[in-house]
């Protein structure tokens, strides 16, 4: 039983590890030196985008994957926005992941 | 005056424009829970995910941005393969009913604050 147990965690361990390398987890105080300025549209409750209206998205708690993801795609011009490429433009990669780390860290802790 | 006639039609298109837009505003959310069955596999029952984190989580987050993902997904302008095909079998309605049902549902979504830690 004990053997199993150590076989299923370095089975586990050879699974996680490359896919935590593949996706370097930011660090969150870091992010959040950086995150001022996203504040000023995402921090503010019923802020909206004009020329299309609609709120600007809440984006703290959001899985860090995903905001990885999304600030990457404005970066590189695949995702259009006008201020979001911008910002995203202005920030190293591993800038982008503290952001992302410290985003996803924000959400309100849900019961 | 030419110039009061054009200013006349702007205003007729604009108000034209503005009531077929909100003709489209009003989502259901019971209609959009009955049509989430596919969006769950990824997103989750309730828009909280399966554990996938580079899918988002859909709970919470503003109705109006949401279609507005839907739309773009739809139109093209927002690229993603997996998403294309879902979105460009919505109508207007259904996205608006999605959006709806999605956005009324509890999760850790908020608004972004970076103030120190207390």
């Amino acid at each position: 039983m004990k053997r199993l147990n150590a076989l299923a965690l370095a089975s586990l361990a050879l699974v996680t590890l490359p896919f935590a390398a593949a996706h370097a987890q930011g660090d969150p105080a870091l992010g959040r030196q950086l995150a001022y300025t996203c504040t000023g549209c995402h921090g503010i409750a019923g802020y909206k985008n004009a020329y299309p209206q609609y709120h600007v998205p809440r984006i703290a708690g959001q899985n860090y994957d995903y905001l990885l993801a999304a600030l990457i795609a404005y970066q590189k011009g695949e995702r259009t926005h006008p201020t979001m490429q911008a910002q995203a433009a202005s920030f190293s990669e591993t800038d982008l992941q503290n952001l992302a780390a410290f985003i996803a860290s924000a959400g309100k802790v849900t019961p | 005056m030419k110039g009061h006639a054009m200013t006349l039609r702007l205003l007729i298109a604009l108000t034209l424009g503005s009531v077929a837009f909100g003709a489209h505003a009003n989502g259901s959310i019971d209609a959009g829970k009955q049509k989430s069955q596919t969006c769950q596999a990824c997103h989750g029952a309730d828009g909280n995910g399966i554990g996938i984190t580079m899918y988002p989580i859909l709970a919470g987050q503003h109705a109006d941005y949401l279609r507005k993902a839907l739309g773009d997904y739809k139109s093209g302008a927002r690229v993603n393969p997996i998403m294309a095909g879902f979105a460009g079998a919505l109508s207007e309605q259904d996205i608006a009913d999605l959006a709806a049902y999605f956005s009324s549902q509890q999760g850790p979504l908020v608004e972004l604050n970076a103030d120190p830690a207390k």
